[in-house]
């Protein structure tokens, strides 16, 4: 995929933005986090490396409306024996580059590397990977269409993943 | 070993089961021994290997194995193991080879086992080697298979495959038969989640329909929380057809558990958790010319749960999702999520599949890690010896017992007893 050459400000524009999610993710703190997402907008990791699509292959996650918005309420549900562990996270995001831009709407994709440390239950695992986000522009900031995060370990045997990368 | 007969006998009773069957590392080596290489092991699918030379890797118990098309299209099971010096010839989850060669000394197999060549055969001149002899090629494990499910044993001795899944097949057929085509096919991929829990932990909470009301108590309230606050005309959704059931009462979960020799047994029958799905109408048409409306409905309306082959296959037949047990030490266990295509049936089916498995069994989903956090915090808590006894009384003496099942309650135990009655079986037979 090829890199789009956008302003400076346009760059540091997307990376507050991405910054931002990453940091409700840290903490994590979904009430906000659901709002940066459109109404038909999709949070993807795939179970393999390349998957094509959600829909033919099984995923770790895929996330509609529907499901970010029952996993929203239930990451702070006192039944829910899988959350009565503290989950605290740390993201950093780079090598953040403009694949995609349409110069009418501002809507982009972006493409950038992440490395997470997740504190879960006594345990903390690094994820690594790549972000692929589709980003609705209304003018003043973005809306984020899809989230698709592409974990290097996709395929491999992996524990629960609590919440969101 | 320091267990002796009476000792492990002793552990397990009408009614309960000592804590060491869990916590015992030597229990679960003897498990390995005594069970897993006496019994049937599901392997995989046949359409995981669809042309000559494709194969799958995976642990048998803790040997690895390979199973793989040979060029007469027969499948074989193979000890994954060069007859030289032991090293796995393959090593990826699934690839396609013209034949199998070591990546140390270049030792070269057929797809059935045989040793092919051994490189510079002059070394061995005028020494005891026979490359003839069996004991240097792959080694060949009995295997058998149910509609493409493909079974292994270590045992010449087990009853045949048929045999020993008795009436439990009824469900795997049926599974098979919701095929418009009468054929199923793994697709999709595998997701590999890891449980800190002894394997039984998982298998005996198949069945256990007195937990779902209150480990997945949340997700259901959540949902519900949730649909409140849409327009009452909205569109049906299929999370909530697959989230709401777990929240069923007591009640509902009533229906049956039907127990089988072996160690088998499946919930439901006329009801399930999966009975109120809404029946696609692309997929209605497709199975009503397949087989009429009366056989349709017959299929259709076997509503089972969760079905064991027990000890390492677990299937719901009405959402064409199955679960593998791969046991790796006593406190920890591998579980595979596979999803099935039924072949003549619309892409929605496999995509209804792949949501159920995504939502209900994926390590990110909201219903696996409850089940899970309660695994490992019985793994953790039976360390303690407050008691040493695990209790299973429910429904106890009022199981109904036919000549080839025994049938009781939804909320029995029936379904642990059954394990037990097979665990002890197994463990005691010729030690």
């Amino acid at each position: 995929m090829g890199v789009v050459a956008i302003s400076a400000n346009k760059q540091e524009e997307i990376e507050r933005f991405l910054y931002l999610e990453a940091s409700y993710l840290d903490r994590p703190d979904l009430d906000n986090w659901i709002d940066l997402y459109t109404d038909e907008g999709t949070y993807w990791m795939p179970a393999i490396p390349d998957q094509k699509d959600p829909d033919n292959h099984i995923s770790l996650f895929y996330d509609d409306r529907v499901i970010m918005e029952v996993r929203r309420r239930n990451f702070v549900h006192s039944a829910a024996a899988s959350k009565d562990y503290d989950v605290r996270a740390s993201h950093i995001i780079s090598n953040i580059q403009v694949t995609d831009m349409d110069e009418e709407t501002g809507d982009c994709t972006v493409t950038s590397n992440f490395h997470c440390w997740l504190y879960y239950n006594d345990k903390q695992t690094p994820y690594a990977g790549r972000y692929t986000h589709e980003l609705i522009s209304d003018g003043l900031s973005y809306k984020i269409q899809s989230k698709r995060v592409d974990i290097i370990n996709c395929d491999a045997t992996l524990n629960t993943i609590i919440i969101y990368i | 070993m320091s267990y002796t007969q009476k000792e492990i006998i002793d552990l397990v009773r009408p009614t309960k089961v000592h804590r060491k069957v869990y916590t015992d590392p030597e229990v679960f080596d003897l498990e390995m021994e005594r069970l897993w290489a006496k019994t049937w092991i599901y392997i995989g699918h046949e359409s995981q290997v669809q042309d000559k030379g494709s194969y799958i890797t995976l642990n048998y118990g803790k040997v690895p194995v390979v199973m793989v098309r040979d060029t007469d299209m027969e499948v074989h099971v193979l000890h994954n193991r060069c007859g030289h010096k032991g090293v796995k010839l393959v090593d990826k989850a699934c690839g396609k080879i013209p034949a199998f060669r070591c990546c140390y000394h270049g030792w070269r197999y057929r797809l059935d086992g045989k040793l092919l060549g051994v490189p510079y055969m002059e070394s061995y001149e005028d020494t005891a080697f026979n490359k003839e002899d069996p004991q240097y090629s792959m080694q060949k494990l009995r295997s058998d298979s149910v509609r493409g499910f493909v079974f292994a044993t270590m045992n010449a001795d087990a009853p045949d495959l048929r045999t020993w899944m008795g009436g439990a097949a009824d469900v795997m057929e049926n599974l098979c038969d919701r095929a418009p085509d009468g054929e199923v096919e793994a697709a999709g991929g595998v997701l590999r989640y890891e449980h800190e829990c002894n394997w039984k932990m998982f298998i005996e909470n198949l069945n256990d329909m007195m937990h779902p009301m209150v480990v997945h108590r949340s997700v259901v309230e959540c949902a519900r929380d949730y649909i409140k606050t849409l327009p009452p005309d909205s569109p049906r959704l299929d999370e909530a057809e697959i989230l709401l059931p777990f929240g069923a009462s007591y009640e509902v979960m009533n229906d049956s558990i039907t127990g089988f020799k072996y160690g088998h047994h499946y919930d439901g029958g006329k009801t399930s958790i999966h009975a109120d799905y809404t029946l696609d109408p692309e997929y209605a048409a497709a199975m009503k010319s397949a087989y009429g409306e009366a056989r349709m409905n017959e299929i259709l309306s076997f509503n089972t749960h969760n079905t064991l082959y027990y000890p390492s296959l677990t299937i719901k037949s009405a959402i064409q999702n199955i679960r593998v047990v791969r046991p790796i030490a006593y406190n920890k266990t591998i579980i595979e999520t596979w999803s099935f295509r039924l072949k003549g049936a619309p892409d929605s089916m496999l995509k209804k599949t792949l949501l159920y498995s995504r939502l209900i069994n994926s390590n990110g989903s909201m219903v696996g890690p409850d089940d899970l956090t309660a695994y490992f915090r019985a793994q953790q808590g039976l360390e303690s010896e407050a008691s040493d006894w695990i209790e299973m009384h429910r429904h106890f003496g009022k199981d109904e017992v036919l000549t080839d099942r025994v049938i009781g309650k939804g909320t029995s135990d029936l379904d642990v007893r059954t394990q037990y009655t097979a665990w002890r079986e197994y463990m005691t037979v010729a030690a």
